[in-house]
């Protein structure tokens, strides 16, 4: 039996955040009700789509973070509909929201505070202060928090990362406490209300600058990706691509050395002095790129590592689906997923990066996503709605 | 007091640089029982023998004023252990005999050898769940291999899309946003483990791939290639079905502000803020989602003449208040004008013996009703060897012998000073 099976979980918002936090759940056997608008919510409505035609229920982010999970399709607008949210909340251990601020206050509220669900409520600034209600998206939560500025060279433009992955790490952290507040609850009684600010989470972790800058006053150097007064930190040029060394410090510098064929600039102070290295740069790109150009990334990653230095392959998306470690692994699988037409669609997804009790146990697999509003019938049944009462709610569009 | 959620639970963590430590400083900020085992004779990454950029200003040895270790390891008590020699083994094993979880993040294979494999953390104690975080996981065909935040960032496809989009490969920056997610989700991994004890009386073992964690994060660049046959553009701030959607110059030197209008709606906000109100009136070309996109050079060239005007700081709060998304870019030093920080009073100023106070960042969440706390700043080498040997059934005189034996330890070496025994700092201190 998977681990979360028996905890009830509601996500409200319909959001990538939203969906992302309750993979963690669903992934592990946790029922999770999807209230999402009629409409679709914004998980639905995120790029690629096969073959690029734009549907609700084959959207990659969707089809990826939605998996297992039940749809109800619900107007929270109406008081039809919060009506309804009121009664799934009741059967309810755990309720994930992200939403606009005072929609997601008006929410909270409605959350009774002593039979109620754990709450984790997912913002952008927080639920108070003078810019609760402002609304920001992934590239502003990192010109917020600093990592777009440490993300940039001195004077160009400051740069996200790939789409979406400030979002989706502020909602990673969600997914977190909603687990700890349920457990928090069954040892001690107490119901606990959670609140995520992106702009805190993403700069209260690490990967931020802030942290150094805060406690010595240290502004980080904006270079571009090769460091040049200590190395080699960054991707290098190899035969078939790039590979990326992390290997500045003594064992793996001075091991490194020695692959290359240069024990000795392991002991020379124009590489190793603090003081000399940064003008030495160039040299000992000299020394190392003739000997990474005949060889491909995977041989140099292979011999690196041997011989104890912190190198890796820069792959792209192809060649991640490839690597001998993920087959092995078996890091991505296969979900028949409802499509458009009649037959299902075959969607490569990637598999829980954590799984108990060894990785070739066969008690993990992933499960399709939804429809929009595949369950809502399901669920209302399960609430004690009539046929005739669902039929109501259905013509006035309050569900779908 | 901090946050309760995980009162009683004890956990052991031997993990080093950032995703395990930080991820087991989460578990403290919850109120778990965090004992971290640090290494000896070997000091880890983040305990520097000789002074560097990181090293915080104060007295006493680099290794305790590292502003690295201390970003990751709040909230925890410490013990530092040579478990090679019998003597810490048996304190480690006591530890792990009496913990619910037991998280390690050596390269796959290390753990076994130091003879702390899942077998023998089981035989210790079969209740405890034990959670692997090596780079590229456990199981597979990497044993062995060695990699920090940067190396898994370059594996998982993300470093091809990161940088500017008309840049080479070697100006991408080194990133760690591995360590930042890895450290929640090894909070996830800890609580559904225990959750599985929780029904099956039995503790589990937990293989945790940091990579697999970041691969997770990452759909839209597999599918892209696995349903359209596409490997993803670069795409710097763009996107492709919004515009605008950028980061614009404002009027400072090197001063810049992110905006985004994702409908309509928001498009009408933002012209009006800039002054532009006609740029979102029909018939105008760019009043429409279409119009906007087949003109993205021009509209982002308008955006930048009108930006280039205020400061970044006023763009967002007329923009915002129009109801259009932007944010100024900030720096460490200006985000600390955040007059939303502020009223959230989110900074704290943290105590700790060798570096004095220092303002650090805040939380990563708000919980009521028992907020957090910072109970324990970044712990010294060793701080708690006494404290807990003693809870583990240990008297004084073997405590002191495990000491002089150079099994526990308070201290590392100092570069070029002469050899001396572990545990001398903390007597002459106290003397």
């Amino acid at each position: 039996m998977q681990p979360l099976v028996g905890l009830r979980v509601v996500e409200v918002g319909g959001t990538l955040a939203a969906g992302v936090a309750t993979k963690r759940y669903s992934d592990f056997g946790a029922r999770v009700i999807k209230v999402e608008p009629p409409t679709g919510g914004e998980i639905r409505r995120l790029a690629p789509f096969p073959d690029d035609r734009p549907h609700l229920d084959t959207g990659a982010m969707h089809m990826a973070f939605d998996t297992g999970k039940r749809s109800l399709a619900l107007d929270l607008s109406t008081p039809s509909g919060r009506e309804v949210l009121d009664r799934v909340l009741a059967d309810a251990d755990l309720l994930i929201a992200h939403q606009p601020v005072p929609e997601l206050r008006a929410l909270l509220r409605r959350v009774d505070s002593e039979s109620g669900p754990c709450t984790v409520a997912i913002t952008a600034h927080g639920l108070d202060g003078p810019y609760a209600e402002r609304i920001e998206n992934d590239l502003t939560l990192f010109g917020w928090s600093t990592r777009a500025h440490r993300h940039s060279v001195q004077g160009r433009e400051p740069l996200r990362y790939a789409p979406q992955v400030g979002m989706i790490q502020v909602a990673n952290t969600a997914g977190m406490l909603g687990l700890v507040a349920v457990w928090g609850r069954r040892q001690d009684g107490r119901r606990r209300d959670v609140e995520v600010a992106g702009v805190e989470a993403l700069m209260g972790n690490v990967d931020s600058s802030f942290f150094l800058w805060a406690v010595n006053g240290a502004v980080q150097p904006r270079s571009a990706g090769l460091y040049r007064g200590i190395y080699p930190m960054g991707a290098y040029p190899c035969k078939d691509g790039h590979v990326l060394f992390s290997a500045a410090r003594h064992p793996f510098f001075t091991n490194l050395c020695r692959v290359i064929g240069h024990p000795e600039a392991a002991f020379d102070p124009r590489f190793t002095d603090p003081s000399q290295r940064a003008d030495h740069f160039e040299e000992f790109r000299a020394m190392l790129e003739p000997w990474l150009a005949v060889r491909t990334k995977y041989d140099i990653f292979h011999e690196m590592q041997e011989a104890g230095v912190m190198c890796a392959p820069v792959l792209d998306a192809s060649e991640v689906m490839t690597d001998p470690q993920s087959v092995a692994r078996r890091s991505y699988v296969t979900v028949a997923q409802p499509g458009p037409g009649d037959e299902p669609i075959e969607v490569t997804v990637p598999a829980a990066p954590y799984r108990m009790n060894g990785l070739h146990s066969d008690r993990w697999q992933a499960h399709a996503a939804p429809r929009l509003g595949e369950h809502t019938g399901e669920i209302l049944d399960e609430l004690g709605y009539s046929r005739d009462e669902q039929i109501a709610l259905f013509r006035a569009g309050v569900t779908g | 007091m901090t946050t309760r959620a995980l009162a009683g639970l004890r956990v052991v963590e031997m993990t080093e640089a950032w995703a395990g430590p930080v991820g087991a400083s989460l578990l403290g900020d919850m109120g778990a029982d965090v004992v971290k085992v640090e290494s000896y004779p070997r000091s880890s990454m983040t305990r520097p023998v000789r002074p560097r950029e990181a090293t915080m200003p104060g007295d006493g040895p680099p290794y305790e004023r590292d502003a690295l270790h201390h970003q990751g390891n709040r909230n925890k008590r410490n013990v530092c252990l040579d478990i090679r020699t019998e003597g810490g083994a048996e304190v480690l094993r006591r530890l792990i005999a009496g913990a619910d979880l037991f998280i390690e993040g050596y390269s796959s294979g290390t753990i076994e050898r130091l003879g702390f494999g899942w077998d023998a953390v089981h035989e210790i104690n079969p209740r405890a769940c034990m959670i692997s975080l090596a780079g590229w996981g456990v199981a597979g065909l990497y044993a062995g291999k060695v990699t920090l935040g940067a190396g898994l960032d370059a594996t998982c496809g993300h470093m091809s899309v990161r940088g500017y989009p008309d840049g080479p490969m070697e100006d991408v920056r080194s990133n760690f946003h591995s360590d930042a997610t890895g450290a929640a989700t090894t909070v996830c991994a800890a609580i559904t483990a225990l959750e599985q004890r929780e029904r099956t009386g039995e503790g589990c073992f937990t293989d945790f791939s940091q990579w697999e964690g970041l691969v997770w994060q990452f759909p839209g660049l597999l599918s892209e290639w696995t349903m359209n046959g596409r490997l993803p553009d670069r795409l710097g701030n763009r996107d492709p079905h919004i515009v605008p959607h950028g980061v614009y110059r404002a009027s400072g030197d090197d001063e810049w502000v992110a905006v985004a209008a994702e409908d309509d709606e928001q498009w009408a906000a933002l012209a009006s803020a800039l002054g532009h109100g006609e740029w979102a009136r029909e018939p105008h070309a760019w009043a429409t989602l279409t119009g906007r996109l087949r003109a993205r050079e021009a509209v982002d060239r308008a955006i930048t003449t009108a930006t280039r005007e205020r400061s970044a700081f006023d763009l967002a709060e007329a923009v915002q208040a129009a109801g259009a998304i932007c944010a100024p870019v900030v720096s460490s030093s200006q985000v600390l004008m955040s007059p939303q920080l502020q009223a959230r009073e989110w900074n704290h100023i943290i105590e700790h013996r060798w570096t004095g106070p220092a303002m650090v960042g805040g939380f990563l969440w708000q919980v009521e009703p028992d907020p957090l706390t910072w109970d324990r700043p970044t712990a010294l080498v060793g701080e708690h060897n006494e404290e807990v040997l003693i809870e583990l059934g240990y008297s004084a005189p073997e405590i002191a012998d495990l000491l002089s034996a150079g099994a526990i330890a308070d201290g590392y070496p100092q570069p070029g000073g002469a050899p001396r025994s572990p545990g001398l700092q903390r007597r002459a201190g106290d003397s």
